[in-house]
């Protein structure tokens, strides 16, 4: 049922996990043999895996493969090259059995295929990692709307063009995003302001649920996610990837195109090249356009490996620019304006049509990154890792034409990160890491706008984690030293103030897995951690593009110290079932919020309701339960709830701006037929229910919206076309053309969200 | 291999020390934080009054907000002037104003007074600016002008449009008293 192979992909990697054998006296075998269709020669170097219990092979010379010591049980069978999925098949083993597969592949030289080991760095961390059919469900989305479908991850939206992705009720500089291995530095100030990664660049989306990543950074108080790259071919060879895809909405149309290769001469040396485009206009409501909400985006990325005998080193360079435009009916002047606007159920600034053009008020923002990577191998048991990077990110932001055509706020920030770590190979039953972390980062600004003061902050960490495993249990712990410094420059009066704060702390973390059977996994984590104010907390006092809000900050902010605890069952009876709940306890205290305060700021530009940076102690403790259920080849079923209380442990109230309750539903039908494989449709009916937690002594210029509906539906299918397997996605989002807004959009004061998109996709291998 | 490695550290090492402006430096550019009412009537000297927030949005409030005194019964020119005031230096920014008039008006709303206002200056489109306006001012009292400068982007801006259109670049309340 399930063919799908890219000629590129010559390389097998097969989960390393220990598979640890079945505790009943089960003695029966499956075994087989894999062979080409076309060539009906045996293929080599497949992986097999059986589950439940996780058993795992790969094929030998001739294609064939044995797995012993199974019950009797269902059991499912997949089939890999890479980490491809090739074939899925469900059999009832009631005695030892003999199966064949035949695969339809386009290639036939498999005999170079290398084995690789595919290492899972975060086990013992509870996590959600996107499945190759939901990443292809969002390609030409951007990252926050990708991040969404992970459970648990909602979005902090500003209008139809800024996606900020939220776990578990935090964001920003709470959130640790690592792209390609590299904490992303860009300008994570405000909830417009959107994450600088262009998902092209990666086949791989984790969301670490939860403070456990503290070998990137201790202030990930809210979760980690990872924007992870497929790796560069071994085997000599060229290959490359197309993909297009069209959104009816905002007739936006994106590109993007992949080249990679292994060199023949130097076979140590690979190299891959990228680019996007990006291009839609004004997006549309149920009811009429939304003036000047385009996107332009432009992204390219180059990468080379050097695969030496004792050492590998690694090149990465990437741009993304993006040119956003902000909706013209929220640019709002003063708070007589925001009232103005509110008022009236349309927008009354709008001009109902559509258009390509961008215009003021926009943002223009460039985020550059260049990384190194050289892993030296000391011995059989250590190695050493060398990572550098730098990174910059310019971002404009413009407000009107009133003065001049510059913008009204510019922010120029470079971050250099150089990591060096000592790790112990993963051969051994327990693992250690140590290493140490510098940055050092600049930011200048200019415009008319002052929002944040100029800074340079370094800081030093050193940290150490340990893993091991003595069945049922793993664990892994981790402990993390840092010493940071801040120091900001103000030119008042002309002269320079400028003013040094230090931070030093220490974070822990303990993650654990307890296997109760093959079946039940139990899971749980506790981490310390910190983070330290940062410069907008402190500093910031200026008004916050379109939201007609004037923020504060406070110099004497402390650091912010999180208890984190969190559990996850996982419970796999067989291959029908797969039912995951995780729960989540998070103490903050000095939890640094943005709290509305009185008298409103006075200016030439009028009154602007005031919001200030306060501490408090916060609670933020909730569910995600996710329940899937395969009935047959064709039909599968699931629901998914996230659900979150966030409370404010002083004022004994809830917290401002959290993510309402959540539900979705599921239903699809597999397509099986000769001419398709991986076919099918998916209706999805996602219910986002009214936030009803707020607290009681915000005056909100508009209540929380009220609950809504969606019904989202998925199709896809892959067809050999000029005999490659292209694959077709055809999505109707909001398919129903609901009329709604969303808490978490702070456009919601403004207008209704986007309506009924029709998506189109296509994937060509090359 | 070792000359490859170099390259790797050398490229990292280049672009880590590229900055182009110091930490210390800080670039604050034009805003309009002072306003000029000038008031001409034949026959006698102008009258000045001015509205300034020197060190700009937000830290203090606005340091000076005159009292606009006029003589009741009288006619009027006013001149409406805009500056950038910074560390004592003045730009008069006025012109950036006329010279985008099809995207911004000026408004002059009484409360508590009697004033006849009506505005000279027209933009291209032939609709109404505001920079330059007569008034006639009725009997004594004292209340005030709501002074407001719209900003209207590309298309907003009609012939009749209400104070409401737009966003506000300036929105002050200006105490009058006509004696």
């Amino acid at each position: 049922m399930c063919k799908k192979y890219r000629s590129c992909l010559f390389i097998i990697l097969v989960f390393l996990f220990n598979s640890d054998l079945a505790a009943q006296s089960c003695n029966y075998t499956i075994s087989g043999q894999i062979t080409n269709k076309t060539t009906k020669k045996g293929l080599s170097s497949i992986g097999v895996l059986v589950n439940p219990g996780n058993f795992k092979t790969i094929t030998d010379s001739l294609g064939h493969f044995l797995i012993s010591t199974l019950c009797a049980n269902n059991y499912t069978i997949k089939l890999y090259s890479k980490d491809e999925l090739l074939e899925s098949q469900t059999i009832n083993l009631t005695k030892s059995q003999t199966i064949n597969f035949s695969i339809n592949l386009t290639i036939t030289d498999l005999e170079e295929v290398v084995v690789r080991s595919k290492k899972d760095d975060n086990k013992n961390t509870i996590k959600e990692e996107l499945s190759i059919k939901e990443i292809d469900q969002t390609r030409g989305q951007t990252l926050g709307e990708v991040l969404q479908r992970v459970n648990g991850v909602t979005v902090l939206q500003t209008g139809s063009t800024i996606f900020k992705p939220v776990i578990h009720g935090l964001h920003s500089q709470r959130i640790l995003i690592l792209n390609n291995g590299i904490r992303l530095e860009g300008q994570q100030w405000g909830s417009e302001h959107a994450p600088e990664i262009d998902p092209f660049t990666a086949d791989k989306f984790t969301v670490l649920k939860g403070a456990g990543a503290l070998r990137y950074g201790s202030d990930a108080i809210g979760g980690a996610v990872l924007v992870e790259p497929k790796s560069l071919p071994e085997t000599p060879g060229t290959s490359g990837e197309i993909n297009a895809a069209y959104f009816d909405n905002n007739r936006m149309y994106v590109l993007n195109g992949m080249l990679q290769q292994n060199v023949k001469k130097i076979p140590a040396l690979s190299w891959r090249l990228q680019a996007t485009y990006k291009r839609g206009g004004n997006s549309r409501t149920p009811d009429y356009w939304l003036w000047n909400t385009g996107v332009k985006e432009f992204n390219y990325a180059a990468s080379a490996i050097y695969r030496g005998k004792k050492i590998t080193s690694e090149l990465f360079l990437s741009a993304f620019n993006t040119e956003l435009g902000i909706f013209i009916g929220s640019h709002i002047g003063n708070l007589t304006d925001l009232e103005t606007a509110i008022q009236s159920q349309k927008p009354i600034q709008n001009i109902d049509a559509f258009s390509y053009e961008i215009g003021r008020p926009k943002q223009e923002v460039s985020h550059f990154m260049l990384k190194s990577k050289t892993v030296y191998q000391l011995n059989e048991w250590y190695k050493m890792n060398l990572v550098i990077s730098q990174q910059e990110n310019i971002r404009r932001e413009y407000d009107r034409v009133f003065i001049t055509n510059r913008p009204e706020l510019e922010l120029n920030i470079g971050t250099s990160i150089i990591d060096l770590s000592l790790e112990q190979s993963e051969r051994k039953p327990s693992q250690t890491i140590v290493g140490i972390t510098g940055t050092l980062q600049e930011n200048v600004w200019s415009g008319s706008r002052f929002f944040i003061p100029n800074f340079e902050s370094t800081n030093l960490a050193a940290y150490a984690i340990r893993k091991w495993n003595t069945q049922p249990w793993s664990f892994e712990t981790g402990i993390r030293y840092d010493y940071k410094t801040l120091t900001t420059y103000r030119n008042q009066n002309n002269q320079t103030r400028s003013l040094t704060q230090n931070f030093n702390n220490i974070s822990a973390s303990l993650g654990t897995t307890y296997k109760i059977n093959n079946d039940l996994r139990f899971l749980m984590n506790a981490a310390m951690a910190w983070r330290a104010p940062q410069v907008n907390e402190l500093f910031v006092n200026g008004l916050h593009h379109g939201s007609a809000s004037f923020e504060i900050g406070d110099s004497t902010l402390k650091s912010e110290r999180a208890y984190n605890f969190s559990a996850q069952l996982k419970y796999e009876p067989d291959s029908s079932w797969n039912i995951d709940v995780g729960v989540y306890y998070n103490l903050i205290n000095n939890f640094i919020n943005l709290v509305p305060s009185v008298p409103p700021t006075l200016t030439l530009r009028g009154a602007y309701p005031t919001f200030r940076f306060i501490q408090t102690n916060a609670l933020l403790a909730g569910t995600d339960i996710s329940v899937q259920k395969t009935f047959n080849r064709h039909w599968a079923a699931g629901v998914k709830a996230a659900i979150l209380f966030a409370r404010d442990r002083i004022k004994n109230d809830w917290l401002l701006q959290m993510p309402p309750n959540r539900l979705e539903y599921n239903l699809t039908y597999n397509i099986s037929s000769k001419k398709m494989s991986n076919s099918y449709v998916q209706l999805k009916w996602i219910n986002v229910l009214e936030q009803t937690r707020v607290p009681a002594d915000f005056n909100d210029y508009l209540p929380p919206p009220p609950a809504y509906h969606l019904l989202n539906i998925e199709f896809a299918t892959t067809l050999q076309v000029y005999k490659k397997n292209t694959t077709f996605g055809l999505s109707i989002l909001n398919s129903l053309n609901t009329q709604y807004r969303d808490y978490m959009n702070r456009f919601r004061y403004f207008n209704d969200e986007v309506g009924r998109s029709l998506v189109l996709r296509v994937k060509i291998p090359l | 291999m070792k000359r490859f490695l170099l390259a790797v550290l050398v490229i990292s090492g280049v672009v880590g020390c590229k900055k182009t402006a110091s930490p210390a430096d800080e670039n604050e550019h034009e805003s309009v934080n002072k306003i000029e009412f000038v008031f001409n009537s034949t026959g006698s000297a102008a009258r000045t009054f001015i509205m300034e927030d020197p060190d700009g949005d937000g830290g203090n409030p606005p340091s000076r907000i005159d009292t606009i005194k006029l003589n009741a019964g009288t006619t009027y020119t006013l001149d409406v002037k805009t500056y950038n005031l910074v560390n004592g230096v003045q730009k008069d920014i006025t012109s950036v104003i006329s010279s985008q008039s099809s995207s911004h008006e000026l408004y002059f709303i009484p409360t508590g007074i009697t004033v006849a206002i009506t505005k000279n200056d027209k933009d291209r489109k032939n609709y109404p600016v505001g920079l330059n306006s007569t008034w006639v001012v009725g009997s004594a009292a004292t209340g005030t002008i709501r002074f407001k400068v719209m900003h209207k982007p590309a298309g907003i801006k009609g012939p009749n449009d209400a104070p409401t259109v737009g966003h506000s670049d300036i929105d002050l309340n200006i105490p009058v008293k006509l004696q």
